[in-house]
């Protein structure tokens, strides 16, 4: 049993001649909030799609609790725990809100397809389960009253929530968040913060991308710096606030001049 | 030796008219990242129009021949402005591929209006004596073929390479946004790329006809080949399309020439399989990664049809009602036999509506199956003695084993790979009942196939067997309707939309892609023994691609991903022509026509736009009854 619940060692891709990723190794300790942060292009995006395999990667590889990812497909590292969210909230269109947020729960679900389809009694009382604890989280990001309308008539915040809420339908692990702050006004944004908050108490160990400082600095316990590629610095909000190299990364060489 | 060379020479003739049908394809695939299927029918229209320019006008050769390549091109513009470039930004890539396949429908049917539905053929150009040299004997009609797809094939690299025309046209296929923010009217040079398109087409229709049988279906014939020709050489490379045309062509001349015309086609389909397996891109792939992470383009999709479960009891128990006591209403046999026949096809359609309503996948050969099922179950039955319900299980396995082969070859794949595999599958299926004459009867058919029965309940009258059908399709209804309410059918749904994020959240689309293929084999293998039983007769025009095409009108017609809505679409598209007897010879063009229509300014079905009034009825009800 691994301390940490995820360990990034050494992970580097090159695109042409762009080293996007370039022997970036970190870990993410069990049930912490780990914010990765950095730069437009500093490959922080291409980073979670090298750990989930969504790219292959040139050198290093990622663990999970101590499995190698290596490989896996994409399934099948969501069936181990870690379960991913994408830039651009991609939730199903041609679906109503509740049913976005059930497809969520598919590793959940026990009774296969025959069972459904001859209506057996354990299928219901699954589903309805399901529908519970769906409507359950849909009520803590305010989305409960908006369950049975198409899921892309919501707004462009309320999509990134709803995805969220659907990663957490699949009961992970280890939730990685690709800036699911943005496009989300500051109500939307402090309730995304009251989640994460309480995600992290249930014990679900987070990873996100963030471009929000404000939510970065109120949630996260550690925080990664990448830039252009390399890893910058990481250490806790405070510590990061104040770094010298993170500060220059982000707002430029004249920073201490002025 | 000579025969070898003759034969190779004839490969090479037949192989330069897929090219430039797959030429046609490719030019419209790069430019709109659509495939467009109606692209054989544009051969046929330019052959026959310049048949009838010679022999019904008495225009020259040559001048007919001009003519008829203006009247293709002509046909292309109007089909190109009105239909296909307005409907590439409303609408997603694999309902533009039900689009083509409408249009393919309408163009033959239009064909089949004008010319009637007997073979022609046209007078080679500059006499029938072929040359001979060296102990080869060449066709005069050769040397115009061949120079003629040169020179299509030189045009067009002059076209895209050396004018600025070309140029916007291939900015159009790399980067459309990029385009229209330099100035390029994308909408014109899509249309353009149509209109070429159509015309490179009918050009090769015209060079081609003297040496081919031609009929108004003989268009789909080129769709398959040109497209089987562009998947071998790589969709979208031009390079790929012009020697993928040719090698086919000179497999399909070797395979006919020593073995049997009829494993002609089974060959391309196997070369086909073979390029897929090795190189999924085919031969000259173009080589361009798309990221994954990032959705390609956002379509509309169809509006979400649900009625909820106290409602769709009610109406469920209304319909079986009405389905019950419907025979007492019926007045002629000839309407009750159309009545049977509908819900046989509508068994077809659940499994379809799973395929392509739910997992969002394109099948072109459905009526593959049903011949699969027809076919095992007759000769079964007649053969072998075995029992109707017996032989019809036999069918439905064997059906589910074929999806399961078709889809260890396209699983992998993203795109139209299962459409073309279908399309494929169909085509095999089809050239084995005709030809397999001992086993299947031949194109005159199987005869004296027993009645339906199960044990000693025989349905051997129309009316016996409707009730058995109504029967048969409540058990399956109320069986899809519990898988597509839970789990299985939101699994579906992802795959549909978002094969990426529905793989990120553990949903493995691969697998669910062959459950609901293997359920649309059975239940359209089911329909097809049915089919059989119940005309106590079974032939290969009964199964072949016109039903494929008309079962996806029927869907889309009535709803896809509404289970029930394909009713309405096979009742329409099975009672109408029987009714009103003067309308089935434009039965093909009115199935097209509705098919595109559907497709473009229906997007939920006759069904969908019904509860879709249904709902808003009750809401203004339910509004109204709270400020009461």
């Amino acid at each position: 049993m691994s301390a940490s619940a995820l360990e990034v060692v050494r992970l580097a891709k090159t695109f042409g001649g762009l080293r996007a990723v370039d022997d970036v190794s970190f870990t993410v300790p069990h049930g912490s909030l780990t914010a990765l942060i950095g730069p437009n292009g500093a490959g922080k995006t291409t980073v979670f799609n090298l750990i989930t395999n969504f790219f292959r990667p040139d050198a290093g590889e990622a663990r999970f609790y101590g499995t190698s990812l290596a490989g896996l497909a994409p399934g099948h590292i969501a069936a181990l725990g870690l379960v991913r969210t994408f830039q651009s909230a991609r939730i199903f269109p041609g679906m109503t809100t509740l049913e976005n947020a059930l497809v969520g729960a598919h590793l959940q679900v026990r009774t296969g397809p025959m069972g459904q389809m001859l209506w057996l009694p354990a299928a219901g009382r699954e589903e309805r389960a399901l529908t519970h604890r769906a409507e359950a989280l849909l009520d803590l990001v305010g989305l409960a009253a908006d369950r049975d309308i198409p899921a892309t008539e919501l707004p462009m915040g309320a999509q990134k929530l709803l995805e969220v809420v659907r990663a957490l339908m699949a009961r992970p692990r280890l939730l990685l968040l690709d800036e699911p702050a943005a496009g989300l006004n500051d109500s939307e944004t402090a309730e995304l913060a009251a989640l994460l908050r309480a995600v992290r108490a249930n014990g679900i160990t987070v990873a996100l991308v963030e471009h929000n400082m404000s939510l970065v600095m109120g949630v996260a316990d550690q925080v990664v710096v990448l830039d252009a590629g390399k890893l910058l610095a990481s250490g806790t909000a405070m510590q990061m606030q104040s770094d010298a190299r993170v500060i220059e990364a982000y707002i430029g060489q004249d920073a201490e001049a002025a | 030796m000579d025969t070898a060379i003759q034969i190779v020479i004839g490969g090479l003739l037949q192989g330069s008219v897929f090219a430039i049908v797959a030429l046609g394809f490719s030019l419209v695939f790069r430019v709109t990242g659509a495939i467009n299927l109606s692209q054989g029918a544009f051969c046929i229209i330019g052959a026959l129009v310049t048949y009838s320019l010679q022999e019904s006008f008495g225009w020259p050769v040559a001048l007919a021949a001009a003519g008829a390549a203006a009247v293709t091109a002509a046909t292309g513009l109007a089909i190109g402005a009105a239909v296909f470039v307005p409907a590439l930004s409303r609408l997603p890539v694999s309902s533009m591929l039900i689009m083509t396949a409408g249009l393919l429908t309408l163009l033959e049917g239009l064909t089949l209006v004008v010319w009637g539905s007997q073979p022609y053929a046209l007078p080679p150009f500059s006499g029938e004596a072929p040359i001979e040299w060296l102990g080869v004997r060449v066709p005069t009609q050769g040397f115009w073929i061949a120079g003629v797809t040169a020179a299509v094939i030189f045009g067009l690299w002059y076209l895209l390479m050396r004018t600025a025309a070309g140029k916007a046209l291939r900015a159009c296929a790399e980067n459309p946004m990029a385009a229209r923010l330099m100035g390029i009217d994308v909408p014109r040079v899509t249309l353009a790329s149509f209109v070429l398109a159509a015309f490179i087409g009918g050009l090769g229709g015209i060079v081609v006809g003297p040496i081919t049988s031609l009929q108004f279906d003989t268009g789909r014939f080129f769709t398959i080949f040109g497209f089987i020709a562009v998947a071998m050489g790589g969709i979208g490379s031009f390079i790929g399309a012009v020697v993928g045309g040719l090698l086919l062509g000179v497999v399909e001349q070797l395979a006919a020439g020593y073995i049997s015309s009829m494993f002609a086609n089974s060959l391309a389909f196997g070369l086909l399989l073979v390029v897929l397996l090795w190189r999924p891109n085919g031969l000259f792939a173009s080589g361009l990664a798309r990221r994954t992470d990032v959705r390609e383009g956002q379509r509309i999709y169809p509006p979400i049809v649900r009625l909820k479960g106290r409602r769709a009891a009610i109406l469920g128990a209304i319909a079986v009602l009405v389905a019950l006591a419907l025979p007492n209403f019926i007045p002629s046999v000839s309407v009750m036999s159309s009545l049977v026949i509908t819900c046989i096809l509508f068994i077809a359609l659940l499994g379809l509506d799973i395929l392509m309503g739910y997992a969002g996948q394109v099948s072109l050969g459905q009526a593959g199956f049903m011949a699969i099922g027809g076919y095992a179950a007759a000769l079964l039955a007649t053969g072998y003695g075995w029992s109707p319900l017996a032989g019809t299980a036999a069918g439905m396995l064997l059906s589910v084993a074929c999806a399961t082969v078709l889809s260890l070859f396209t699983m992998r794949l993203r795109g139209h790979y299962l459409a073309l595999a279908t399309l494929a599958f169909g085509l095999l299926v089809d050239s084995f009942a005709i030809g397999l004459t001992d086993v299947t009867g031949g194109p005159s058919g199987l005869v004296g196939i027993p009645a339906f029965a199960i044990g000693s309940l025989v349905f051997d009258t129309s009316t016996k067997m409707y009730y058995f059908l109504v029967a048969l399709i409540v058990v399956i209804v109320l069986l899809l309707h519990g898988g597509v309410r839970s789990g299985f059918g939101r699994a579906l749904q992802a795959v549909r939309t978002d094969q990426t994020a529905a793989s990120a959240l553990g949903i493995n689309v691969a697998r669910y892609k062959l459950i609901a293929l293997s359920i649309s084999a059975a239940l359209a293998s089911l329909a097809g023994s049915l089919y059989a039983f119940y005309f106590h007769f079974l032939s290969p025009e009964m199964v072949g691609m016109p039903r494929s095409l008309e079962l996806i009108a029927m869907l889309v017609l009535g709803g896809e991903g509404t289970l029930v809505g394909p009713l309405i679409g096979a009742a329409l598209l099975t009672l109408l022509p029987t009714i009103i007897q003067p309308l089935a010879a434009y039965k093909t063009f009115a199935t097209g026509a509705l098919l595109v229509l559907a497709v473009r300014y229906l997007p939920g079905g006759i069904y969908g736009a019904a509860v879709h009034r249904l709902g808003r009825l009750i809401g203004r009800r339910a509004a109204a009854g709270e400020l009461r």
